[in-house]
């Protein structure tokens, strides 16, 4: 009976510590610094040891160094990062584009986490003043998982990115798993509209489109390429049975108002969505950014066509 | 004989004029420009500053954000500005139209519409392009001068309305295709829209070395056109009387002003308003005399850019105003107290 307490004991402090090596930069399977990695952008980017202090210049890049627990380290993010909670008490840099390169220097980081897009014409610059750039774009599910594994390998923290990445790919799994039992046919028309009187919509390419098809809704845009303008008559010929409205700070009183301003566009009223009330206001964060809060989108998602 | 001697001894008093406008105003953008290294989101001390000019060892991030990033910027901005205003003075000369700006005759659509061709090409062939960004807006530039050119030769040997119309419509056109650039684009929409806003933030030594010769030979082939400019002022007529071939000088500073335009905006972006404030100003000031009016419009056009880039990078640091913005905003109350004041 000692014997084995004693070995329990034994037991979990070596899972602890097994636990705990990625957090610890573990010896068993620590990487070799000087490290390369390759980037979006097919640079090869070489850290000369593990980077202490971060700067991301995109709030999806903000999230996942939070997700994998290395938010004390981050020292800069930008004026969007606000999440986590943690993320909005970190020292600003400024606009995500054009990026402030004095700031950004004076904070001293190790390596900043870029976002390819529109920051690519400032990246050659901050690469010249010295700076150690990793140059993320994720545009997908495949992409963000892939961002992920990155940015630990290039800290050294691989295991908690795997760890990270599977357990989300399972919730990714299980998702497609039940929706593969639903027919085509049951699966509910969806349109993603705004509140502005221009309607912007994800067509194919976008990763709202990509989370929709993979909740098991159809996305009426889905013929379209990327975010589109279309006409009010585009959506009323599709008669989506689903509409979700994404949209950043809310209330209550403003969810309503917005479902009162769609239900009473012209020419809707015969729309299934709005006949029977199918207005859902979701958190824009969940489907804009590719992070692995995504995962949580896909859920709502999954949740508002199929329960 | 009457006429060459009326013709000295203004040279001579102009020639002397006009070593003390270069000289003071040389001094007092210098001036200006090390004392603006004071001024940036981060807080660098005037003793690390000084420190660092005159034995210019300080630590590594002062070095860098004085050397690499404010003292480029400084000077970038002092050369569009001192161009832009040049040019823009020139324009209204040619044009005889106080609302001409160094825009007016298309080669800044032309820049603008390379530019987003470049972005748009930038996406679809991967990064691989990321720095031949100036190089699509200069062609840009230089296709519509040609067309310009072209459209204006045919429609009115070059005259002042044919040459105005040919830039405005030429504008339009090439306005009309970047609008469609935008409504086709998706990632790219926004290194667009930001291109077109202006922005010194990338400024850096290299494209300095690019843009100085052509404003600093450009600027005073403009200069030596002032006599000519002078004559054009009085009008048309009285321009050919004195022997001028208009329609030449019309093209000749076209040409000149285009080419200086299209090579600073190709790295900077279209910076409005200087160009065609500037020049009234310098004019309020000194008066109409191109041979003094345009110097120190190229001065006072480098201070101001200099002074509206610190606003807009303080103002809301660490976020940046873009310039453009700032230059109206400053640039219209000042202006219209000068015209208040003259007009009293």
């Amino acid at each position: 009976m000692h014997f084995l307490k004693k070995f329990s004991v034994i037991i979990a402090i070596s899972i602890f510590l097994l636990l705990d090596l990625p957090f610890l930069g573990g010896v068993s399977n620590a990487a070799e610094y000087p490290l390369t990695v390759i980037d979006e952008t097919g640079t090869a980017v070489t850290l000369s040891k593990e980077p202490q202090r971060f700067i991301s210049t995109a709030p999806s890049n903000t999230e996942i160094l939070f997700a994998l627990g290395l938010g004390e380290k981050v020292v800069g993010v930008t004026n969007y990062c606000n999440y986590p909670e943690a993320a909005k008490h970190v020292e600003k840099i400024g606009e995500i584009s054009p990026l402030n390169y004095e700031k950004i220097i004076s904070l001293k980081p190790d390596l900043v986490l870029a976002y390819g897009g529109f920051q690519l014409k400032d990246i050659p610059r901050l690469r010249e003043l010295g700076i150690i750039a990793i140059v993320l774009e994720p545009l997908n599910l495949k992409d963000t998982f892939k961002s992920i594994k990155m940015i630990a390998t290039a800290c050294d923290i691989s295991d908690k990115g795997s760890i990270l990445v599977d357990n989300l790919t399972k919730r990714v799994d299980y998702i497609k798993s039940k929706v593969s039992n639903i027919p085509i046919s049951s699966q509910p028309k969806v349109f993603v509209g705004g509140t502005s009187e221009t309607i912007f919509t994800p067509g194919a390419g976008t990763l709202f489109n990509e989370l929709i098809t993979m909740a098991g809704g159809q996305n009426i845009a889905a013929s379209l390429s990327f975010w589109k303008k279309i006409s009010p008559e585009f959506v009323a010929e599709a008669e989506p049975d689903i509409i979700i409205i994404p949209i950043g700070v809310m209330n209550q009183e403003e969810s309503s108002k917005i479902k009162e301003i769609v239900s009473e566009r012209n020419g809707w009223s015969n729309i299934p969505a709005i006949k029977n009330k199918k207005i859902y206001i979701v958190n824009e964060d969940l489907f804009y950014r590719a992070v692995p809060r995504m995962v949580d989108g896909l859920e709502l998602l999954y949740k508002i066509f199929h329960e | 004989m009457n006429k060459s001697l009326v013709k000295n001894t203004g040279f001579i008093n102009w020639k002397k004029k006009l070593i003390l406008i270069v000289l003071f105003g040389s001094l007092i953008v210098l001036v200006i420009g090390i004392f603006c290294l004071n001024f940036g989101v981060v807080t660098i001390t005037p003793r690390d500053i000084m420190h660092l000019l005159i034995n210019g060892t300080q630590d590594k991030t002062t070095n860098l954000i004085i050397w690499q990033l404010r003292a480029p910027r400084i000077v970038l901005g002092a050369l569009t500005g001192a161009a832009l205003s040049t040019v823009g003075g020139a324009f209204q000369g040619i044009l005889r139209n106080p609302l001409a700006d160094p825009y007016i005759l298309g080669v800044s659509a032309g820049a603008a519409l390379g530019a987003c061709i470049g972005i748009a090409f930038q996406y679809i062939t991967g990064y691989a392009f990321a720095s031949y960004l100036p190089l699509f807006a200069f062609l840009g530039a230089m296709l519509s001068l040609y067309l310009v050119y072209k459209s204006s030769k045919i429609s009115y040997s070059a005259n002042s309305t044919g040459l105005l119309l040919s830039g405005v419509a030429i504008t339009f056109l090439f306005s009309a295709l970047i609008t469609v650039l935008l409504a086709l684009s998706r990632r790219e929409l926004h290194s667009m829209i930001f291109w077109l806003m202006g922005d010194l933030s990338a400024a850096n030594w290299k494209k300095i070395s690019i843009i100085l010769l052509p404003v600093f030979i450009g600027n005073a082939m403009l200069f030596f056109s002032a006599l000519d400019l002078n004559a054009l002022s009085l009008g048309e007529e009285e321009a050919l009387h004195l022997g001028i071939n208009t329609g030449r000088l019309r093209i000749r500073i076209f040409l000149i002003g285009s080419v200086i335009i299209a090579t600073v905006v190709s790295f900077t972006g279209l910076i409005g308003f200087v160009g065609l404030i500037i020049p009234h100003i310098a004019r309020l000031l000194v008066g109409p005399d191109h041979r003094i009016m345009l110097p120190i419009a190229a001065f006072l056009g480098a201070v101001f850019l200099i002074l509206c880039d610190i606003l807009a990078r303080i103002l809301l640091a660490p976020t940046e105003i873009p310039i453009g913005a700032i230059t109206a905003i400053v640039g219209v109350p000042l202006f219209i107290y000068l015209l208040r004041r003259k007009n009293q």
